[in-house]
Parts: C-alpha cells; sequence; structure tokens
C-alpha cells in the first residue's frame, strides 16, 4: 500500500507517531548515551580509585617480596565483581602476585611495561594500569582488569527500560493522535460525504455544513461557493437546454416544411419534365403535320416546274422554283427542330455502318458548290493519305460537314473555303479530323461561347441577314458527341474562323445498334420473275394528296399504279394483284403500317415482294429489321424512287452493298441541303 | 687532590677485594643484599620524630654493632637513596660507641649475648634497632630478620618502637610478624 493512498486520519495519526517517536527516541537515546558515558567514566574513577587503593596497600608487600601478603591483598577485589583479574608485576616486568576470581584462567596480561601506567579498553575489558611506589619509588606496577559488567549490566537494564518506556509512549501517543487527528480528519471526511452525495445525486442544492474556522472551513466555504456556482450555471444550462429543444423543434418544423416543399419541387419537376417531353412530343408531331403539306408543296410545285418546262412557259418556271426552294428551307428547318427535339427527348439513335470517306466529301463539295458560287466563294478540298474508310452514322456525319461548309459558305463572301480531312492518333485511339477553314467574317469569343448551344446564333441580327435556324451546330456538336467525337472552333473576327470535327474511326456502339444495312438493302428474296405483274405497284398510303403525287409521278414511269389508303385492302389488293412492288405508309386509318408490312412479309406468297417504306417518321432501323426493302422519308424524292422502283422492276441488283448504302443515305439526306438548286 | 685520588684508588681496591668475597659466596650476598633493601625500605615505612634530625636533610645514620654482614653491600644499596629528603650514613661502630647519634642501628649477630646492653643503650632514643639475631624482637629489639623457608621475613616488636617514639606503618606491620612484648620483662600487656 502506498504511502500517499493511505487516508488523512492514518496520515496524521503516522506523522503524529513518527514525530514523537523519533524526538523520544532521540531525547531518549541522548539521554541514555549520556548516562552510560558518565556511568563508565564513574566506573573507570572508581576501578582507578580501586587501583590507587590497592597499589598503596601493596606497595610494602611488593618492596619486601611479600608474596602471600601482595596476594591477600589483591584478593580482597574478590568483593568488586567486575574485576576479572589483578595482577602485580615486580619492575622487570615479571608477575608477582595476580588475583583471578572463579575458576577462571589467567587472563592473557600484557606486560605492563609495554605501555605507560593509565588506563585502557581491549576486547571487552577495561584495564587501568598503576604504579605501585613506596614512598615515591616504583616498586611494581598493577593491574586491574574489569569486564565493565556492571556498566553493561546498566546498559541492559536502560536498553529495556528504554524500549518499554517507547512502547507506552509510542502506546499513549497513539491514543492521543487516534483523538485528535479527528479535529482535523472530521471536517474532511464530512466535506468527502458531502462531495459523493452532490455527486451521486446529481443535487447541487446540498450544502456542506460549515462550522469551522480553519482553512477547511474556507475549503467548505469554497466548496459550497462553487456548489452554488455549479447550480446557477446549471440552470442557465437547463434554460439552454429548453431553448434549443424549442430551436430543434422549431429547426425540424423548417426542415419538414422543406421537405413538403422539396416534394412539390420534385413533382414540379416531374411535372416539368413531363411538359418537356410533351413539348418534344408536340414538337414531332408539329413537324410530322407541318411535312405533310409541305410535301404537296414541294411534290405539286416540282410536278408543276416539269409540266410547265415541257409547255415551255419560261416564266412560271422560276416562281415555281422559288416555291420550291422555300418549301425545301421550310423542311430543312422542321428537319432540324425535329433532331433537336429527337435529341432532347433521347430518341435518337446510332446508325453505324462502314462507309467510304473520300467520296462522301466528293459528294458534299459537289451538292454545296452552288451554294459557294453564291457567295463569290472557292471550294478546296484535300483528303491526305491514309484517310479510307470509318465505321459511324453517315447521315450524321454528312449532316455535321454540310452544316459546317454551308455555314462557312454562308458567312463567307469572295473568299476560299477549305475542307481538309486527314488521320490522326491521339489517346491511343485512331481518329478523322475534318476541317473546315474560312475566311469569312469570323466569331468573336463572346460568340463562341454560345456557338454550340441551342437557338444561339453569333448575334441576333445574323439571323435576319443570313437566314437559319441557329440549330445547325448545336446539332453538329450533339452528334459529335454520340459518336464520341466532339467539334472544336478557332476563330478571328474579321479574319475566318476554323472548325475542326474530331471523329472516331471506329466509333463504338452504345446499346441497341441498328442492324446492318448491308443485308437488309438486299430483297430478302429476289422476286420471282413472271410469278409477279412486272407493270404493276401498289401504293399504301393514308393521304390522298401523297398517293395523288405518287400516282403520277409512277405513270410516268408507265407504270400500273393501285392506289389504297387501307391497310387491309393494300393486303388484299397485294394478293389478288401480285405487284412487283409495294411503297408503304406507316400512319393508316385502319392499322398500323408496322403490323401490314409483319404480315406482308410473313405471308409466304406475299414476302418475296421488296416493300418500299415511305414515311414522314424517321424509324428506319425498325423498317429494315421487319424485312422492308428500302425506306424513304416524305417528301418524297422522286428521282430517287425512280431509281429504287426501276431496280426492282428488273429484277435485279448490281450495286455492292456499301455503295448502295451510302448512296441511299445520300440521296435521302441530300434534302437537307437548303440552297440545292 | 692527590690525596683524594689516593683515596679512591684504595676504595676501589678495597671494593675489588670485597666484590670478590661476595663472588666467593653469592648466596650470602644475595641474603644481605635484600637485607640491606629491606633496611632502605624500612627506612621509609617508619617514621621518626622530629627531633630525630638536626636538620630536615640530615642524613640517616645507619650503625653497625658488632659484626658487619653486609660488606660493602649496604653501601652501594643505599647509595644515593634518599628517604623523606634524608640520605644514608652509615657507620661501622665499636660496640662501646655512642649510638645516639644513629637513627638506624643493626647489630651483628656477633653482640648475640651482649645485645640486650645494647639495646638498652638506645633506650630513649628514636633508634630502630634491627638485628638478626633470633628473638632479637622478643627481648626489646625492634625489627628482627628472620629466615623463613628461604626467605626473607622480620619481626616487629611494637611496643619496643612505641618506646623509642618510632611511628611504624601499618602497611609494614600487614607484613610482619608482630611482638608485643617488651624484652628485659618489661612487658606492656
Amino acid at each position: 500500500m502506498k504511502l500517499q493512498n493511505l487516508s488523512i486520519k492514518r496520515k496524521l495519526m503516522l506523522i503524529t507517531m513518527l514525530t514523537s517517536s523519533v524526538a523520544l527516541l532521540l531525547s531518549s537515546a541522548s539521554f541514555l548515551i549520556y548516562d552510560l558515558i558518565s556511568f563508565r567514566h564513574l566506573l573507570t574513577q572508581d576501578l582507578e580509585t580501586q587501583a590507587q587503593i590497592i597499589g598503596y596497600n601493596s606497595a610494602a608487600a611488593m618492596a619486601f617480596k611479600d608474596e602471600p601478603v601482595a596476594t591477600a591483598t589483591l584478593a580482597a577485589l574478590k568483593a568488586k565483581e567486575d574485576i576479572v583479574a589483578a595482577v602485580l608485576y615486580t619492575p622487570d616486568g615479571k608477575i608477582f602476585a595476580q588475583y583471578v576470581p572463579g575458576d577462571k584462567a589467567a587472563p592473557a596480561v600484557v606486560p605492563p611495561k609495554l605501555y605507560r601506567t593509565g588506563y585502557r579498553f581491549e576486547g571487552g575489558y577495561f584495564d587501568v594500569l598503576h604504579d605501585v611506589t613506596l614512598n615515591g619509588e616504583h616498586v611494581g606496577t598493577l593491574l586491574l582488569r574489569s569486564d565493565m559488567r556492571e556498566w553493561s549490566r546498566r546498559a541492559k537494564r536502560y536498553a529495556l527500560i528504554f524500549f518499554i518506556f517507547v512502547f507506552a509512549s509510542g502506546l499513549f501517543a497513539l491514543l492521543l493522535s487516534s483523538k485528535l487527528q479527528r479535529m482535523i480528519s472530521r471536517p474532511i471526511l464530512q466535506l468527502e460525504d458531502t462531495i459523493r452525495i452532490v455527486s451521486a445525486n446529481k443535487n447541487y442544492e446540498i450544502r456542506a455544513e460549515n462550522t469551522y474556522g480553519d482553512e477547511i472551513g474556507r475549503l467548505m466555504d469554497g466548496f459550497n461557493n462553487m456548489l452554488a456556482e455549479i447550480q446557477q450555471r446549471d440552470t442557465a444550462l437547463l434554460n439552454a437546454n429548453d431553448q434549443l429543444h424549442a430551436r430543434t423543434e422549431e429547426l425540424e418544423r423548417e426542415v419538414a416544411q422543406r421537405q413538403q416543399a422539396q416534394e412539390e419541387l420534385l413533382k414540379a419537376k416531374h411535372a416539368a419534365e413531363e411538359a418537356s417531353r410533351a413539348k418534344s412530343a408536340f414538337l414531332a408531331n408539329m413537324s410530322h403535320e407541318l411535312r405533310t403539306p409541305l410535301n404537296a408543296i414541294i411534290g405539286y410545285s416540282e410536278m408543276l416546274e416539269e409540266e410547265t418546262r415541257e409547255s415551255g412557259n419560261t416564266e412560271a418556271i422560276q416562281d415555281l422554283q422559288k416555291i420550291q426552294t422555300a418549301g425545301k428551307h421550310l423542311l430543312s428547318l422542321i428537319n432540324d427542330v425535329l433532331d433537336l427535339s429527337k435529341i432532347e427527348a433521347g430518341k435518337m439513335t446510332l446508325h453505324l455502318e462502314i462507309f467510304d470517306v473520300p467520296p462522301m466529301i466528293r459528294q458534299i463539295v459537289t451538292t454545296l458548290e452552288p451554294a459557294a458560287t453564291k457567295n463569290s466563294n472557292v471550294i478546296n478540298v484535300r483528303v491526305a493519305e491514309g484517310v479510307d474508310s470509318m465505321r459511324a452514322d453517315i447521315t450524321k456525319v454528312r449532316q455535321i460537314l454540310v452544316n459546317l461548309v454551308s455555314n462557312a459558305c454562308k458567312f463567307t463572301d469572295s473568299g476560299t473555303i477549305s475542307v481538309n480531312v486527314e488521320p490522326i492518333t491521339a489517346e491511343g485511339q485512331d481518329w478523322i479530323r475534318f476541317e473546315v477553314c474560312d475566311t469569312g467574317i469570323g466569331i468573336t469569343p463572346k460568340q463562341r461561347k454560345q456557338l454550340f448551344q441551342e437557338f444561339a446564333q453569333a448575334d441576333t441580327s445574323i439571323s435576319r441577314k443570313y437566314g437559319g435556324t441557329g440549330l445547325g451546330l448545336a446539332i453538329s456538336h450533339r452528334f459529335a458527341q454520340m459518336m464520341n467525337g466532339h467539334i472544336d472552333v478557332e476563330s478571328e473576327p474579321g479574319k475566318g474562323s476554323t472548325f475542326t470535327v474530331l471523329l472516331p474511326v471506329e466509333v463504338k456502339s452504345e446499346g441497341q445498334e441498328s442492324p446492318s444495312s448491308e443485308t437488309t438493302l438486299e430483297p430478302a428474296k429476289p422476286p420471282r420473275p413472271g410469278a409477279s405483274n412486272q407493270d404493276t405497284i401498289l401504293v399504301i398510303d393514308d393521304d390522298a394528296t401523297c398517293r395523288d403525287l405518287m400516282s403520277r409521278s409512277l405513270n410516268k414511269l408507265g407504270l400500273n399504279v393501285i392506289l389504297t389508303g387501307s391497310g387491309e385492302e393494300g393486303i388484299e389488293l397485294a394478293r389478288r394483284m401480285r405487284p412487283f412492288a409495294i411503297t408503304l405508309d406507316v400512319l393508316l386509318p385502319d392499322r398500323d403500317g408496322w403490323s401490314v408490312l409483319h404480315e406482308l412479309k410473313t405471308d409466304p406468297e406475299l414476302s418475296s415482294i421488296p416493300v418500299i417504306m415511305l414515311t414522314i417518321i424517321d424509324n428506319e432501323s425498325l423498317a429494315l429489321s421487319m424485312g422492308a426493302s428500302n425506306y424513304l422519308v416524305k417528301p418524297l424524292d422522286r428521282e430517287r424512287l425512280a431509281v429504287l422502283i426501276e431496280k426492282y422492276r428488273a429484277g435485279r441488283s448490281s450495286k455492292s452493298p456499301n455503295r448502295n448504302s451510302s448512296n441511299r443515305t445520300a440521296e435521302k439526306r441530300e434534302e437537307l441541303a437548303p440552297t440545292k438548286a | 687532590m692527590t690525596v683524594r685520588r689516593l683515596i679512591i684508588f684504595i676504595v676501589m681496591m678495597m671494593l675489588g677485594q670485597a666484590s670478590y668475597a661476595w663472588a666467593q659466596d653469592s648466596e650470602a650476598s644475595s641474603e644481605y643484599l635484600i637485607k640491606a633493601g629491606y633496611i632502605y625500605n624500612f627506612a621509609k615505612l617508619v617514621e621518626w620524630p622530629a627531633t630525630a634530625f638536626a636538620q630536615p636533610d640530615s642524613p640517616i645514620v645507619i650503625g653497625i654493632v658488632g659484626n658487619d654482614p653486609f660488606g660493602p653491600i649496604i653501601d652501594k644499596v643505599l647509595e644515593g637513596k634518599k628517604v623523606n629528603g634524608h640520605p644514608f650514613l652509615i657507620k661501622r661502630l665499636k660496640p662501646t660507641a655512642d649510638v645516639k647519634e644513629c637513627q638506624i642501628l643493626f647489630i651483628g649477630s656477633s653482640l648475640g649475648s651482649h645485645v640486650a646492653d645494647t639495646i638498652r643503650l638506645t633506650r630513649g632514643t628514636p633508634i630502630l634497632t634491627i638485628s638478626e639475631i633470633p628473638g632479637f624482637a622478643d627481648r626489646g629489639g625492634i625489627i628482627n630478620l628472620t629466615l623463613e623457608q628461604n626467605k626473607v621475613r622480620f619481626e616487629v616488636n611494637v611496643d619496643a618502637a612505641k618506646e623509642a617514639d618510632l611511628n611504624i606503618s601499618s602497611r609494614l606491620l600487614v607484613l610482619a610478624k608482630v611482638i608485643q612484648q617488651s624484652g628485659d620483662g618489661r612487658k606492656t600487656e
């Protein structure tokens, strides 16, 4: 047990006991030592006196060599118990007489001549040497040897008394200190009790009872003050806690309100999204609805132009061409809006195929040559070595490039437009870089920021001056992104712009991939010659205008055209008339064009007849996967249709799938070029 | 000077003869050497009255009457010795000579029969009479030297000492054979 862990009571007792014991021991010991020393001195003196007496008494005997008398004189020492030897030496150092009490052997006494008279302590004995003289003359030497028996007996007795005394006084001190220590320990214990109660019950109203005026009393006062302070703070803390509770509840309410608001916001967001979807759907529908009349406008104006040209009325031709141009421009706007709404609705999909890049470039340039000439611009094309085929959505690549080149033509006057194509390798991947440079008005840095955003032209005045929807770059940007590529622009206002399109040579498909057009381009089975009517073609379309246009243009090709607006009737007619080809619209009054296609393609008798889908809805991949031979989007490209009809009519296919593919899409998208003459 | 030289020479010669004689009888000389020492010790333990000495440094005169058994030994023993400031002077006396100037009188055994007369001569004066004649103390002598078992012992007649106004130390008496009757029928008790 450590000293510091002792209770105060024990410590106090220990201190008292230690102090008193040490004081007692020291004083007793010093007294004892003093007494023993003085007693020894007394004994020494006594012994010396003895020696003097014996010496005196034996001097004559020594002088007269009377040994018996000397021995008798020495024998007188018998009364002295502590004398263990008495020896008389003649002057020449011989033992003359000696006395040894009891049966003890004579002690080996050193001849006195070795030391002079006096006394010494040696080997536990006290020796006194006395010069024996007779009338001043040295006659011998007396040795008295004492064992200091008296002294040691006294010392022993003293020790006993000492220990009894110390023990008794210690006991008394213990009794006293155990009583007296309470004076100090009791108030401390009281204080401790109070502290224990306070901390056990957490009750700060309890106070230590203070009846003491000493330091402990002040300690208690201090403790009481501290308790008061704690109590006060406790109260304050409780109040604060209550306030905190109130505040917490408030906060909780606030949180609940916010949550509600959030839910409402979420609802609003869903509603907004729904509205956005509705908007997209509306836009798509609107475009569709707009396209149908446009179809009629463009179709009829073209037919009129042809007829007018035949009749030789050249004045009307120009007007009709203006109608056509306006119509096609409107169509391109609608197409852009449609594309954008599709992108926003997430319905834009990629149709990946492998195609050759150089022919595509040539075709684009050829197409846009008139637009360039219009502003006195020259188009320079440079296709670098190593640029070959790529796998991408050719329609979208073409659309991007057409957009960029036509923009360049549009914003450049009497300048040069350079189209550079080169292969590069970056980030461990092969890319093709398309670069379109012009020497036109350029773009300011401020305009550049908004360049690829929807409905944002460099300046609002631009749309007035140059026309356009402002959607072209935004769509191009989105398309490039969809193909894991990107578009960048560098420009200096007044000096020209450089648009760079970077596309992977091999675009990775995401999710569903459109079925390869290579196989579907081919008729599922070659038509059986003779089995079908080589001059008869069936047109299934709900729109009467469209039917009329079809009928007119097909009649011109010398075909027998059967028209119907109903899907059911169409199937019936197909069975009966056995046409060599069928054109099919998707939107039919009685049933879905898709189901009609399905039925046609699953009928063993009819499955061999090629079906050309002719629709406003852009879902080529679905059509091709369901067995359609071709897919044409309204407004109808009559030249393209004519080529197809001729192909199926002859019942042959000579073109390679790839060439066929690029041609087909190219032809289809030629409508996009607004400036096409 | 020449006379003194002659005397010293003579004394030397005599001493040489004496020592020769002592050597011839060493046992006897040893005994008298002891006895001479005893005489010296007696002088220490006997107190003379103040009237016995003319001066405090007057010598203690030792008179030897009768035959001298000591020879030069006693002179040798006592030479240069002093007791209470008194040196010793040894005189060899004729029996008829006056003994009153002596403090110690040694009576040789040759006076055996006339010892009482000699003692009588000393009466009234503080003279310590010493002899080795058997019965000397009984006959009024103060100290008689005896031989017991080849050891020299002595008898003291305390009454005679008292009569001679000599105070004999108790320490001497302890060693002595005390005789308490004086010679010549003059017994005290």
